[in-house]
């Protein structure tokens, strides 16, 4: 009986102790938080988010403002319990001032609880979910620099109905899960004002192992455009099974999947001909801001820069975190200090032109205050080329239909 | 209807590859009693090692398949002797929790050599299909149910006309009687955890071409693998072959014909399974007994 | 009889000093300390639960559904009936209770095996329908617990701790009824129970309400905690796993090897995430730890704990729970 109240003692003080805050040091330092992805289920997208925060970290330098720059990764086990910790850690154990990350929506939408405990600067690199909009809506210190589901649909819609005219049918397949689900809605509703009409949306399971069904209901209702909004694992289900199928459907458009090549790779020839839309492509030769050439180089150039140091081309994801977390740390340097208030201020007005586009930060329809990126680019897989087809201003080819 | 026949062909080519999945969980459970919640990991390694052997050899996934079910067999033999052995006699929750372990540890390894992409392998035959009479039947899935029928026939043949399958089927009547008879009940039980592996490996060599292979991808089949041999009858080979059609004809035909089919279909297989165990909780064609 | 000696007080005393000096805790840590008090009182809640139906022979693969189930119903009826905590916990308990009697009704007889496989399809069957019925559930994109009723996370925190401590409080209750005997009876052998005037279903009932209540109870709670919720998170498979890793890890059928059992497992956890975590080794050690604790210690710490004690007292260990 001794030694289990020794051990409950002793168990009693390391807890009491591990959670004592450390004396506040002595040195300036700035923490930006990094939530991640970094194990399970979406560690393709962590990967990215730490990859992004190195570069940056080497492009801007060890110090900011007269201060240290520390950046704390933290790994979100794709699981919610973790990401409520890893931001409860960031905020209140580290006193970040400043957060990036996580980026899958379902993770994002956990942490949302948790940073209203203690509000951070938080940029969020991810997350298109309307859930997400809507709870962050008139706050001041959440900057998206990610597209919002109605920015990938509203782009593809208005692009295509350029190409072939109005009155055409759409059929959208989705996923149930909260991609699927968050997008659906903005899709019928971007399409139907583009001048579709929508024949047939069906439903499909995640990690379902036939989508055949779905796609035979769709081949009755022989539309011009399908639709598919489904995450990476389940698009290339999709894919191959489009192809399989021969549905005969002229327009395949996609969402975030059809830029990334572990797609691409994953479905061979059935990837040629998809339509989507982003605000980053690579290869598209983005010009290099002519006041900050070094932390917002061109586009060709960085990409080389990336590939030398990771050995791999670099994705959407990579970009986006990158590209934040510099415009960060310039906020932060005109600022002057890491005063919350000031640097959001500062983020606000900082108009430098990124690889993703200009980086104005703006008030979006669905609420959210600070939006930057939502200008989309619509491209279609030509080859083994990305070809933009829409805005036409921008554009360097047309949409074809599939052969 | 217009979808009939369509909705025949998709439902038995699922239920060839349900079968394929099921059939490994089948064996590892009629003769060990343990559940296999490693099981969904080996197709997940099977399914890998395809696609590693597809994308830096070119070998085709179907000449893959014996290699790496042979090489997947090999793993579990592995953790049979380091895990399972010490186990035999642990409460079954002990078990259980085990190979969970053991799941999530081949998950996490795989993620960190492969990373966390999603892969599949474009095989020529796994985009194409032949057009009849407007019916479409995909090469790919055809494929594999033929792989699945020949190795359900072969599995059945083995237990029946062999030794060493006879002493199997032994082991899974009576351990005690079969220890009296001179088999050595912990190399029978080896072996068919390797020979479930096998056939959950080769079950990953056809998903590699038919769907996407990455490192989480074990858990739901593994779910649906339960579904099926619960179904079927513990125990019981010919009871797994029936449920695996039984429940992609459900499934399939959900999805087909009821709105938003599509979500509900896998909520049609649990309640399937629920009614299934409460009327008749020894499965469809099952025989074995409750072996708490 | 139990209380007469002053040393046989001292344990219960000891018990009662450490509930309260947690109940206390959380006002004087800081947030962090805060999460790991939760996730630990959680948890034991949890473990308890899975424990009662252990002991009575019923092992549950599905712990999820209760958690899920009474993560909702905290949820719903906090933003559509404006309960408060405390309220809406209690409606998480009665859910549960309701769907633990329910499960136990319609399983019947069912043993073993069957029973667990029951369970798991009972959790996958909820979480597609919660996945379904957008309209109730918020579907596949989820939902936020009004922030207005929100209390200070002090508050849920220590009604987090008031639970395990009456989950802890109950079990123990347990084992000092002959409810105990019947159960142990169960678990054996059913059939011979029932011989023995046991009636199997209604205890059944009995057990399978009680663990649904309290599993209910801390889905309810931490979902006041979180803020979040959709159905991959409330019926999430890791919450079974968890369920049983802590009571089979501290040592199974006793009342303190939930309670280790849950420290154990936060602790494993926690130092993975936090030492290994930028790595991305964090899940595979927490594999490999538990494979090794699942190996070299198959009747948990709390039963190696009375090993070593017995042996070191040369005293049999009572046939009592600890």
């Amino acid at each position: 009986m001794k030694l289990t109240l020794r051990v409950i003692a002793a168990a009693f003080s390391f807890v009491l102790l591990s959670g004592a805050s450390l004396p506040v040091q002595a040195q300036k330092v700035i923490k930006v938080g990094a939530p991640y992805e970094l194990s399970g289920k979406f560690v393709a997208y962590g990967a990215q988010g730490q990859r992004g925060m190195e570069m940056a970290v080497d492009a801007y330098g060890p110090a900011v403002a007269g201060h240290k720059i520390e950046v704390l990764l933290k790994d979100v086990q794709s699981t919610n319990q973790g990401t409520v910790s890893a931001m409860t850690e960031l905020l209140q154990k580290d006193n970040a001032d400043f957060v990036i990350g996580p980026i899958a929506s379902g993770f994002v939408s956990a942490a949302v609880p948790a940073w209203r405990q203690k509000k951070a600067l938080w940029i969020v690199p991810g997350s298109s979910s309307p859930t997400f909009e809507e709870a962050i809506t008139g706050e001041e210190l959440v900057f998206h620099t990610y597209p919002w589901a109605y920015h990938y649909h509203e782009g593809t819609a208005k692009a295509i109905a350029a190409a072939i005219g109005k009155g055409k049918k759409v059929a959208i397949i989705y996923s149930d899960g909260s991609y699927g689900r968050s997008q659906i809605q903005a899709a019928r509703d971007y399409y139907g004002e583009a001048g579709f009409q929508v024949v047939a949306t069906e439903l499909v399971r995640e990690n379902t192992n036939d989508m055949s069904p779905a796609l035979q209901k769709i081949r009755l209702t022989k539309p011009d455009v399908l639709v598919g909004i489904l995450q990476t694992t389940d698009a290339i289900v999709l894919a191959k099974q489009i192809h399989i199928a021969k549905l005969g459907i002229p327009y395949l458009v996609g969402t975030a999947y059809p830029q990334l090549q572990e797609w691409a790779d994953a479905v061979g020839e059935a990837a040629d001909g998809w339509i989507a839309a982003n605000s980053y492509l690579p290869n598209l030769n983005a010009p290099a801001d002519p006041k900050y050439p070094k932390l917002f180089p061109a586009s060709k150039d960085w990409e080389a820069a990336f590939k030398k140091r990771y050995n791999r081309a670099p994705e959407f994801l990579d970009v986006t975190v990158y590209t934040s977390a510099v415009m960060l740390f310039l906020a932060i340097e005109r600022a002057g200090s890491p005063d919350k208030q000031k640097v959001a201020k500062e983020l606000r007005n900082l108009g430098v032109q990124t690889m993703l586009g200009d980086g104005n930060f703006v008030k979006t329809r669905g609420g959210a205050l600070n939006q930057a990126f939502g200008e989309m680019l619509v491209y279609q897989r030509q080859g083994k080329q990305f070809t933009v087809v829409y805005p036409t201003a921008r554009a360097n080819g047309t949409l074809r239909p599939m052969k | 209807m217009g979808l009939f026949p369509q909705f025949l062909v998709d439902a038995v080519l699922l239920g060839g590859l349900y079968c394929l999945m099921a059939v490994g969980l089948s064996l590892a459970y009629g003769v060990t009693r343990i559940i296999n919640f490693a099981h969904g990991e080996f197709i997940m390694l099977g399914a890998y090692g395809a696609y590693l052997l597809a994308a830096h050899a070119h070998i085709d996934p179907l000449l893959a398949l014996p290699l790496v079910a042979v090489a997947v067999a090999l793993i579990a033999f592995l953790i049979f002797k380091v895990c399972l052995e010490r186990v035999l006699d642990a409460p079954h929750t002990n078990q259980i929790l085990l190979l969970f372990a053991v799941g999530l540890v081949l998950q996490n390894v795989v993620a960190l050599i492969m990373t966390g992409d999603d892969r599949s392998v474009s095989t020529p035959y796994a985009l194409t299909a032949t057009e009849i009479a407007g019916l479409s039947l995909p090469h790919g899935r055809a494929i594999a149910f033929l792989v699945s029928l020949i190795l359900a026939a072969a599995l059945v043949l083995w237990l029946r006309r062999t030794e060493l399958g006879r002493a199997t089927q032994a082991v899974a009547q009576s351990r005690d009687a079969a220890t009296l008879m001179g088999i050595n009940v912990i190399r029978m039980y080896a072996l068919s955890f390797m020979i479930s592996a096998a056939l959950g490996a080769a079950s990953g060599c056809v998903v590699s071409f038919l769907l996407t292979v990455s490192p989480f991808m074990g858990f739901h089949m593994l779910v649906k693998g339960f579904a099926i041999v619960v179904l079927g009858g513990l125990g019981s080979i010919a009871g797994t072959f029936v449920a695996s059609f039984v429940l992609a004809f459900a499934e399939t035909g959900v999805a087909y014909f009821v709105n938003e089919g599509g979500g509900w279909a896998e909520g049609v297989a649990l309640a399937v399974l629920l009614v299934v165990l409460i009327i008749r909780p020894s499965g469809i064609l099952g025989r074995a007994t409750e072996g708490n | 009889m139990a209380f007469t000696t002053p040393m046989r007080i001292l344990p219960f005393a000891a018990a009662i000093a450490f509930s309260a000096a947690c109940i206390a805790l959380p006002f004087a840590a800081t947030p962090v300390v805060n999460d790991w008090i939760i996730s630990v009182a959680k948890l034991v809640v949890l473990a308890v639960s899975w424990n009662i139906a252990a002991n009575a022979g019923l092992i549950s693969l599905g712990h999820s559904a209760f958690w899920g189930v009474g993560s909702y119903a905290a949820v719903l009826a906090a933003n559509k009936l404006g309960m408060p905590i405390l309220p809406a916990v209690i409606a998480a308990a009665l859910a549960g209770a309701v769907l633990g009697a329910a499960l136990a009704v319609i399983t019947g007889r069912l043993r073993g095996i069957f029973f667990a496989i029951a369970t798991l399809a009972l959790s996958e069957g909820l979480r597609v329908i919660a996945v379904m019925l957008v309209g109730v559930t918020g579907g596949g994109e989820g939902l936020y617990l009004a922030q207005s009723l929100r209390p200070d996370v002090r508050i849920v925190c220590v009604v987090m701790v008031c639970c395990a401590v009456g989950a802890v409080a109950i079990s123990w209750v347990l084992t000092r009824t002959p409810y105990q005997y019947a159960c142990r009876a169960m678990r054996a052998n059913e059939s011979a129970a029932q011989m023995l005037g046991v009636n199997p279903v209604r205890l059944r009932v009995i057990v399978l309400a009680l663990a649904g209540a309290l599993a209910s109870l801390a889905g309810g709670v931490n979902i006041w905690y979180t803020g979040f919720l959709d159905p991959n998170i409330a019926f999430d498979l890791h919450i079974t796993i968890l369920a049983q890793i802590a009571p089979i890890l501290g040592g199974i059928h006793t009342v303190a090897g939930p309670v280790v059992g849950s420290f154990a497992t936060v602790f494993l956890s926690e130092a993975s995430r936090i030492w290994l975590g930028t790595k991305g080794f964090s899940l595979l050690v927490y594999g490999v730890a538990l494979i090794v604790c699942i190996l070299f210690m198959p009747h948990g710490m709390w039963g190696a704990y009375r090993k070593f004690h017995a042996r070191d007292k040369q005293r049999a260990v009572a046939g009592r729970a600890a």
